[in-house]
Parts: structure tokens; sequence; C-alpha cells
């Protein structure tokens, strides 16, 4: 059956909104009587807070609110609760809140923060996470085991280990003596902060008499932020009503209480009136959340035909002062590892470590950058030790359909191999050596992923027929910018029958729009599609049923299509608005149905006994192909051309595929060659754009996105995912790139010219030529 | 001490009584309350408070409102003629060249300054005049592509210079 | 949002007027020009103002006209867009506009003046290495009357120029550029769009006639040292023979030499240093095919 809107490149459902500006951000939220919060933070990566003076500070102009830590002493942390809305008695990382002000207007709250006075008592800081878990390091969380741990994570008490995590299978020892060779390589990647265009922003509101909560904020997950703040508050999820806006962009940075617990705290001394906090710039850069910085050691056992036996890992994590969602990249994150290889013997030790710096959080991928950064660029080490064409290697190990996963879940919808075949050709494959153009070399390189969803997790949706035929979908999943709505609608146009434009969606709001666990993890089109498709069969079936009623017929002989009713053998009928009209009257009345999925029991997850928690009910894979041109005199690294191939299962919207397959790849880009935190004694020194640089348009290579589809056979139309794979091969792609062009391998991220030239001077050194 | 400061805007004339610190972008999204011009760092580093100044893309967060006086300023408000979008809006819809959608009213706006003045703009001209806005969704590509396809829809300029 | 502090602000309807006024307020009052370098410092809260004294309420301050004599008069107040885009400049000067077009990114430019930027004296400038170069002069005006200078005696340290208080620079004058002369300034960022200058480098040749040998040689750099700088050593090598590439390279190997650059959080001196060189030398090659007439990339 011809399709509708699925496989279509409809345009953004919420478009017309943001091309004429009249979208709603958080930033933009205006409320009668609302108040705005400014924060004074620390300047100390780890200090006693010994003493608050607030007596000038609340006879400030304009000033109806300051909160101190110990004035709203509660913890906050959706998976180990370890982290005040504002500091207590300690701070643990320069630019933590510790005193909050309100004030009538921004200036003011500004102003103001300067008549506070606190004074510290300087402790020592620890800054790396292989120093923090040393004996003897300074430790930050005295009370790691008293927090509430709402996940399975091992934290070691009486250290900064925060979360540790130990895996493995098979034999790692006779792995190694079955290889013939042994690769053993330390990698390092670095802390990249999200960067959205939009900074942190929430508009929090307390009415004390009903002890409710309303928060206006961009987050991606409002439903799981409520049960967050619910948790740590002590109150109950009515209490707590989180108002979705339009989202400038979250990468995962806004999978956290930032602004939120700023504006919660506030918002309980305001007597009713909402608080607005908007993070500056330089507080997105130095005190919201950060990509996790990793080191990662592996050792790989290869056959000299290059068959993988073998992979021995570990991680140390650098979490910064909090948690935040770093236990569960640790726990999870860690395994992509391993690669979309099939390697027999595994061993991982990933162990995520707290130190003085900015809490790192949920980042594009979840780990997966990471593990892919170390992964790819050994898979090329490898492959040229062994003389071995790096797409070669990879074919001959990668996952193919109906292969095993790690833990035995047998994998289905597996396009590995075509993204691998089609970016290397689409680059041009193998690299030809071009000559030199004076000193600027070219080369190429490819780097492959693997990337689950968390499973099993919840989405549901309600899908209401108004009186007129138009419809509503209800659903908490947040636009935050990759298209979800569009997705959502398409499907649901094309199970129900109706016109894509009759259906509005309005921003969630977790007071009407149902349990949704969050827009992350790649999982919104699969979770919430099939949720919306499940919901728009109901719809369809009500609505027919009904028109069986009307028309005096059998709901079998009618179909809908384009909001019309059709009868077998008699044509159209009637408009889905007539039908409406017809049945309710001048009074109205509307149709409503549930769409509830979780893919718990899916026979898609059986696995080894006692490892069925690390299936995941969807695997996404994706190559990027990337064309560098090194200069030797500068070191400058020049991406030409970026062939990026993602097997999304199918493509809902094949535009809304380009969008993230292309975003994802600049954004690869940037964190790979212009970005980088520099910090000095915990403190970051380029806390603006002009410093910590992301790619601008002038910085665009050629990209060439290619779409790959292998149908998920419990995807909604066989749909996966595609945000997060997207980010994790471009940095191995070009570091392989490198060594084709120029011989150098670079181990640590990000890759600067001044590293580059270092490369080539120590080759040129060793004789390398 | 306040200061008069009389400018249109979108077409409008407002009058308002502002402190000399008051930025123009402050005045816009406070006072004006056009709320499509954003703050992405204050400092002139990203592009999102970009508005055009006689058809000019200024950054609105580095010009103080009384320099605004006597002025003409466009914000991405003042695009749609009648309900009507623009056809640069049209072209970033059909393009796919909006995501999150922060920066688009700063790249449209900078796009039709420079199609004002060059209808038939190539690629790297397009490049240049959007090199001072910063797009982390990273719809660069579309982006390009959408302003060519505005550029071709009307060579002989767009319509009404604002 | 970032918000500005509150100053005392004034619009001069004469030089006179807007001198007395930083004489007045004793080093608290700063001059408004594009703003760009200015507010961003104020938001940073690196500077705080008592007073903002708006130079564009005075007449005559912008716009490019013939000098006196030869060459062209740049008003300060001329936007860096203007001085980018205008024919007048692509025609006699096209290095000023190659720099121009260099500086931050079209909106930024479109406010920014070249007084702003020299006045900010920022060693990182885009704008002081090529009318350095071409032997530029500023002219200022200030409660003491009217006087012109080379525009590197304006620079004396990081952030401070050699103005007197109540001096206000007027305007930059550009003397005209002989036959068979050609100028470059090379920048290298960290990426392509919107970056400030790790290292900028003019340079200016002028032979006569088509042989090999330089008449004249002026070097200047961005970013090697506390000021702007001209690296008179590696001048003193071009003009030493005829320009082969061992020259180039030996005047590429004296610039570093000329210059002291520091490590920052942008980059290190060392590669710094080595980027003097490299620039030095690709610089003085696009002067070189500009000179002779061919077109350089």
């Amino acid at each position: 059956m011809k399709s509708e809107y699925v496989g279509k490149r409809v345009p953004r459902v919420e478009g017309v909104e943001k091309v004429t500006g009249r979208a709603v951000y958080s930033v933009d939220v205006d409320l009668p009587g609302m108040l705005y919060g400014a924060v004074l933070r620390s300047p100390w990566p780890h200090a006693r807070i010994v003493e608050i003076d607030l007596a000038e500070v609340r006879k400030a102009r304009g000033v109806k609110a300051v909160v101190a830590g110990k004035d709203f002493p509660f913890n906050f942390g959706g998976m180990i609760r370890d982290q005040p809305f504002l500091a207590i008695d300690r701070v643990r990382h320069v630019g933590e809140p510790v005193v909050a002000v309100a004030a009538a207007t921004e200036a003011e709250a500004q102003e103001a923060l300067g008549e506070i006075k606190v004074q510290y008592q300087e402790l020592p800081a620890v800054f790396d996470p292989r120093e923090a878990l040393a004996k003897n390091a300074p430790l930050l969380h005295e009370r790691l085991g008293e927090y509430v741990h709402t996940g399975p994570y091992q934290s070691v008490p009486g250290t900064n280990l925060c979360t540790v995590r130990t895996y493995s299978r098979g034999d790692i020892g006779a792995g190694f003596a079955e290889a013939d060779e042994l690769f053993e390589d330390e990698f390092y990647i670095h802390a990249v902060a999200h960067t959205p265009m939009e900074t942190h922003a929430a508009v929090a509101q307390y009415i004390p008499a009903e002890k409710n909560y309303l928060i206006w904020s961009s987050t991606d997950g409002p439903f799981r932020r409520a049960k967050e703040l619910a948790d740590a508050l002590r109150v109950t999820i009515n209490q707590v009503r989180f108002i979705s806006t339009y989202s400038g962009g979250g990468f995962g940075g806004k999978g956290a209480m930032v602004a939120e617990a700023i504006a919660v705290a506030l918002a309980n001394f305001c007597k009713g009136r909402p608080v607005k906090v908007v993070y500056t710039r330089e507080e997105e850069l130095t005190a919201s959340q950060t990509r996790h910085a990793a080191y990662l050691k592996l050792k790989t056992g290869v056959r000299k035909d290059g068959s993988f036996t073998a992979r021995q890992a570990e991680i140390i994590w650098d979490n910064g002062a909090y948690a935040s969602k770093g236990p569960d990249v640790a726990q999870r994150g860690g395994l992509t590892i391993f690669g979309p290889y099939r390697i027999p013997n595994l061993e991982l030790l990933s162990r995520l470590a707290y130190t003085n710096k900015e809490p790192a959080g949920a980042y594009r991928g979840f780990g997966t950058t990471q593990a892919t950064w170390a992964c790819e660029v050994q898979v090329d080490m490898i492959a040229a030790r062994l003389k071995m064409d790096p797409l070669e290697i990879r074919l001959k190990n990668g996952y193919r359909e109906g292969d095993a996963y790690i833990n035995e879940q047998v994998m289905h919808a597996v396009g590995l191999r075509e993204t691998l075949l089609r970016a290397s050709r689409e680059i041009g494959w193998p690299p030809s050596k071009p000559k030199p153009l004076g000193t600027r070399f070219r080369g190429k390189g490819l780097a492959a992923t693997i990337k689950g969803t968390a499973t099993p997790t919840e989405s549901s949706c309600f899908i209401k027929v108004n009186p007129d035929g138009t419809l509503t979908l209800l659903s908490s999943s947040v636009e935050i910018g990759a298209g979800q709505k569009t997705v959502l609608a398409q499907i649901a146009a094309e199970t129900i029958g109706v016109p894509l434009a009759s259906i509005s969606i309005p921003n969630p709001d977790t007071s009407i729009t149902p349990f949704d666990a969050g827009v992350t993890s790649s999982r919104t089109t699969y979770h919430m599609g099939n949720a919306v498709h499940g919901a728009g069969l109901e719809v369809r079936r009500k609505i027919l049923e009904v028109a069986g009623e009307v028309l005096k017929t059998e709901p079998g002989r009618l179909s809908l299509s384009q909001g019309r009713i059709f009868e077998e053998g008699a044509g159209e009928r009637l408009t889905l608005k007539e039908l409406l009209a017809k049945k309710f009257g001048g009074r109205g009345g509307g149709l409503l149905a549930e769409g509830r999925f979780s893919p718990a029991g899916s026979p898609l997850l059986a696995a080894a006994k006692g490892r069925e928690g690390m299936s995941s009910i969807f695997w996404m894979f994706a190559t990027h192909a990337a064309e560098v041109e090194v200069d030797t005199e500068t070191g400058v690294v020049k991406v030409l051309k970026i062939a990026a191939a993602h097997d999304v299962g199918t493509a809902i919207n094949p535009l809304g595929c380009e969008q993230q397959i292309e975003g994802a790849a600049i954004m690869g880009i940037s964190n790979t060659l212009f970005e980088e935190l520099k910090m000095e004694k915990g403190r970051i020194l380029n806390d603006t754009l002009a410093d910590y640089k992301v790619a601008t348009i002038k910085d665009l290579p050629a990209i060439v996105p290619i779409i790959v589809e292998t149908p998920h056979p419990e995807g909604p139309f066989g749909a996966k995912g595609i945000g997060e794979p997207a980010a994790a091969c471009t940095a191995p792609a070009i570091a392989n790139a490198i060594f084709d062009a120029v011989g150098i391998w670079i181990k640590d991220l990000p890759i600067t010219p001044e590293k580059v030239l270092a490369a080539l001077n120590q080759k040129k050194n060793e004789g390398g030529g | 001490m306040k200061i008069l400061v009389e400018l249109t805007v979108n077409g409008e004339e407002g009058q308002f009584e502002v402190e000399p610190q008051t930025t123009l972008l402050e005045l816009l999204r406070d006072h004006f309350h056009l709320t499509g011009t954003k703050e992405g760092c204050g400092l002139g580093d990203c592009g999102t408070c970009i508005v055009l100044l006689e058809g000019k893309p200024i950054n609105s967060c580095l010009m103080l409102a009384v320099d605004a006086n006597r002025r003409e300023v466009t914000t991405i408000e003042g695009l749609e003629e009648n309900g009507e979008i623009h056809p640069l809006q049209q072209s970033f819809l059909e393009k796919g060249a909006v995501q999150c959608g922060f920066c688009t009213p700063a790249m449209i706006l900078s796009a039709k300054s420079l199609l004002d003045q060059n209808p038939g703009a190539n690629e790297q001209q397009i490049k240049e005049a959007l090199s001072g806005v910063l797009c982390r969704c990273g719809s660069y590509p579309k982006i390009i592509e959408a302003v060519q396809a505005a550029g071709g829809r009307n060579k002989k300029g767009l319509g009404n210079e604002k | 949002m970032k918000r500005l502090k509150p100053f005392a602000y004034f619009e001069p309807q004469t030089l006179l007027e807007a001198a007395r006024l930083l004489v007045e307020q004793r080093g608290g009052a700063y001059l408004l020009a594009g703003g760009t370098d200015l507010l961003v410092r104020m938001k940073r809260g690196e500077i705080r103002p008592s007073a903002l004294v708006n130079l564009k309420s005075l007449q005559g301050l912008d716009g490019i006209k013939p000098g006196m004599e030869t060459g062209l008069s740049i008003g300060a107040l001329t936007s860096i867009s203007a001085l980018e885009q205008s024919s007048l400049i692509q025609r006699n000067y096209p290095v000023l506009s190659q720099a121009a077009g260099l500086l931050g990114s079209p909106s930024i430019r479109n406010l920014a003046t070249l007084g702003g930027n020299i006045g900010r004296a920022s060693p990182a400038s885009d704008m002081a290495p090529s009318l350095m170069v071409l032997t530029a002069r500023v002219s200022v005006e200030g409660p003491e009357g009217k006087r012109d200078l080379p525009l590197e005696a304006i620079f004396a340290e990081p952030g401070k120029t050699t103005l007197e208080p109540g001096e206000v620079m007027t305007s930059f004058l550009v003397p005209q550029m002989d036959p068979h002369s050609g100028a470059a300034y090379l920048k290298l960022g960290r990426r392509e769009g919107m970056d400030c200058a790790l290292i900028g480098a003019a340079v200016f040749l002028r032979f006569s006639g088509a042989r090999g040998e330089a008449k004249e040689a002026r070097i200047a750099l961005a970013s090697a040292a506390p000021i702007p700088l001209r690296a008179r050593k590696a001048e003193e090598e071009l003009l030493s023979g005829s320009l082969t590439e061992e020259r180039i390279q030996q005047a590429g190997r004296a610039a570093v030499s000329d210059s002291l650059p520091i490590s920052d959080m942008r980059a290190s001196a060392s590669y710094r240093k080595e980027m003097i060189r490299v620039l030095t030398c690709r610089a003085i090659e696009q002067a070189r095919q500009l000179a002779m007439g061919g077109i350089a990339h």
C-alpha cells in the first residue's frame, strides 16, 4: 500500500513557529509578577563554606528572595541523589551554585550578587580521575554510602568511586593465548560542552498553600524530572507539574536539572511569584553539564587473519563533582567499547570517578563517543600492523543479521555491513594516496559504531478526535529540535488515515500528557512512535465503528483515508467532520484512544540467562568515512568530506534523518578539531564562545548523508532510531584519515595542530621520513 | 537617567524611555516583546541576537538602544506580510533548514540581507554572510540549500527592502 | 541575559566637548564607537566605565576619501565592513579589504570601527599589521590641538594607547602604494569562521621593475608580541639581496627572532613561533605575487 506520510520528506510541523520567531523557548516565558534569578557561584574547586553573610544582599534594590543551601537543604539526582540544589556546607567544583537571588529585574538580581559575602576554607582538590581513584585522594562525597541510589549502581563509599561496573564473558586469558598478535593501547577523550544555542533556562513557581510546583523548562524528560524533584523534595508527582517549551538544543545536556534546580529553590521563597533563571553562556559552559572525559585502555587479541579473539578494556570516566547521569554511562555506555564486532572473550572494568570539576552527564551517545573513539582507532592500528584494509577487517569482524550480541541476544535489523560498504564507496575506497599539494597531504579513514537504546522503557500517549474531526496528540515527547513532533505526526496521520495538517501536537505538560521516559537514548521514534501507532489504530477502529453505526453498515466494509470515509463498493461516503457532526449533533462530542508501549517481554530481548538486562530492543549502526587534508607546516587538519551512513531501520522522515546525520557529523568535527575546555586548577579559562570554538558554517566540509534501511520487526513501520550514533564515528574517522595522510596516530582528543606537528616531528626524528 | 529612544521596528514606530545601559536586544525583547531575537551569549560570538539595521545585520546585544534612535530595525517578526511568510522562511521550511530553531531567525535575517543585495549569491558568499551565526544542530548544509533556493526563486530581489 | 551596569551617557557635539568629558571623568569615561569591544569588556566585568562618550554624535569622523596630497584618509569611525566593501580600498589597498574581511563576522563588521579596533590596542588586532606595512599614520585631536603620528607609535602596551587624556583618533592616512608593490595579510586561527588571530602576518613588498630584488619590505605581525610588531630583522633580510626561496625562509626565521609571543590558552609560544615563521614566509610569497601582478591564493 502506498504510504501517505511515512517515508516522505515532511517539513517540520512546528516549522512555521520557528521561522517566524514565535516559538517559545524557556528563556521566552514571561509571566505576570515574574521575578528574575541570579546565582553566586563558588570560585573554588573544593572548599568548606565557613560563613555566608546575607545581611546586605537582602536590602539590595529590587531583591525579593535570597536562598542559600542551608535554607533549602535537599539533594537531587536521578541516579544517585548526591547533588544539592545549592551548596550546603561545601563546594565541590568551581561554579557550583552557593547563593541564589530573586529580584524584580534581572539587572538588579545580577547587581545584588556583589553584596553577598562568603567565607570559604579551601580544601585539597583533585582534577584527574585517575588521581581521584588513588589512595589518599581528597574525598568529595563522604556520604556516598548514604545517598539514595535509584539503579543498580555500585559505589564504593570512602572513595571517589561513584560507580564501578565489571563485565566478562568467555575466558580472557585463553582468548589472548589464541591470538597471534596482541595490541595494547591507551586513549584519552576530552570533555566537551554540549553548547546548545539556547542556554539552560527555567521558570518555577511554587504555590505555598497547595504545595504545588509549576516549572517551565526545555528539559528532555519532563516526567523524569518531575519524579526526581518529587523524590528530592518528598512531594508527589501530582504536586510537580512540568510544562515543556521548545528546546533550543539539548544533546543530552538538558537531561538533568540545571536551571530548574535553582528556579525551584528560589520559587519556594518567592511567595507564589514565578521566578525565571536563565544561564549566561559562561554559566552554560562552566556550570551546567559536560560530556565525560575518559581514559580508555584496550588490549585486543587478533589472529593473523584479522579476526578478533579477545578484548580487555579498562575505562576511567571523569564524572566531575556530581553523579548526574554518569552512573548509567559507566554502567551501560562502556559496553560499546567492544564495538560492533564479534569478539568471544571479553572483560571490562568501568569506573566512574568524582573529580572537582563541572559535573558530566548525558551527552549524545551516552558513552559511545568515548568508546567508539578508542575502539575504532585501535581497529585501524590493528589493520595497519596486519597490513589489512581497514574496511576489510571491519567487514570480517562486524556484526551481521542474526548475530548474537555479547549477551547472546539475537540481533535483527543489522545494517552495519551496508553502512560500511556505502560510506566507503562514497568516499572512494581504498584510499589512493594522492600526491601532496605543497605541504598538504590528503587521506581517508573509516569508523563504525553500534548503539542500543535503554531497554525497557515506557511511552504512553493519547489521541483525541475533536468534534470537527481534527485530532490532537497528547504526548510527553519534547521537541528537542530533532524532529520528534513531525515523526510522531507522520506516524499518527499514516496510521489513522487523516491529513497530517489536521493533527496538532501541543508541547508536553506532565499534568495532561501521559508518561514518557524522555527524549533520550534515540528512543522516541521507536517507543513513542509505537505508542502513537497503537493509539492511532485504536482511533481508526473507533472512527470506523462510529461510521458503521452512522452509515448503518459493517465497519469492516469501511476505510479512512485523508479524513474521508470510504465504503467498499460505494466510494466516498462522508468526511470525518461530517461523521462526527452526524454522531454528536450540535452539542458536540469526541473520541479518545490510548497508546501505551514498552518493549518489555518482547521475544527479541531473549538472551543468556541473567544477562537479559544488556539487551536492547533495537541496535543502531553507523559508519563515517572521512577525507582530510593535513597541512604539515601548520598542523592544521581540514576535513574535506564526510560520508555518513546510518542504519535507521526505516526512515520515517528522510529529510529529518539527513538533518540528524549532517548535524551530528558537524558536531563530531567540531568536538574533534576545535573544542577544548581549557582548565587551570579546576577553573575553565575559555568560558565564552569566542574561545570555546564550535564549528561555523565556514567549517563545513562536504557531507553526504546515507540512509540505510533494515526494517526492524517491531519498530513502527520498521523504524529504529538515529539521534545518537551519528555523533560517535566522526572523531575516529578523522584520526584514521590522518594516519592515512601522514602516518601518525593521534590517540588523545582533541586533535589540535600542535599535536599533529608534534607527532609529525616525532615521526621525523624516529626516522619515519 | 532615562533617554527617549524613537525607532521604527518592523515598520512600526515606537518610543521608549530607557536607561543608557539598555541594549537594542533588551529593548526589542523586554520593551517591544519581540522574543524572536535571542541572546545566545551576549558578547557577539554567536549571532543569535542579529537583527537588520536598515537592512544590514548587526549584533543587537552589542548595540545600545540609544544608538538605535531614529533608525529602522527589522526583526524576524517583521518578515511576514499580510499573514504570508517570506520566501526565505518558506525555503527554510521546505529544505529542512530548521531543527531546534534557535538560530533560525538570525540565519534568515542574515540571508535576507545577503539576497537583497545579491540574489544570485553562491555557496561561498552564503557561507561568508552566515559565518557569524552558530548552529549547534548543524543545519548548515540545508541552510545553504534553503538560501540558494530562495535566491533562485526570486532573481530580482525579494520584494520590499525593510 | 548579560546586563550592563549603569553609566552616565554623553553625546558630544564637538571633539573639544568630547575631549573635555574624557579629561573631566579622569579615566572613568570611555569612548563609544562601534561598541563591539567596549560592551564585551563591560559585560565581562573587565571595566566599569562611569561614563560613555558616544563619538558617533560627531560629524565627519567616518568615510573614506582621498588624502590631503596623495593616498587615502579613512575616518576613525569608518566601519570595518565599509572598509572591506569600499571599491576605493579594494582597488588601491586590497590588503586592507582582505584584513577587514577576516575580522570577526559580517554583523560585527557592520558595527566595529577602525578607530575602535586600533584604539583597543590589542596585539591581535587584524587591522594593525596591514596598516603598519602601508606606513599608515594616525591623526589625533585633543585639548592641546592636532597631531599625527605613525600607526605603530599608537600602541603602548596590550590594551593601552599612547594617547594623552582627552585625545581622540580622528582619521588614518594611508599613503599611495607605488607601482610594482604588493601587500598581503594572512591570519591563522583555529577554525575558518569568526576567529581571533593566533598569529597574523602582513607583508608589503615593492620591487623596482621586474627584477627579483625588493626595494622596500615591511613585515608586521599580530599576536607575536605585546603590541602589533614590525619584524625589522626579517625586513632587513628581505632587503639584503634577491628574493630567493632561501632568503624568504631566512626572513621567516628572522621574524621569529623579532617576536616575543606568549603561551596562553589559545596556543603555546613555541607553536606561535613556528607559525610566525610559516605565515611570514607565506605572506611574503603572496605579497611578491601581488607585486609582480600575479594572483595569489
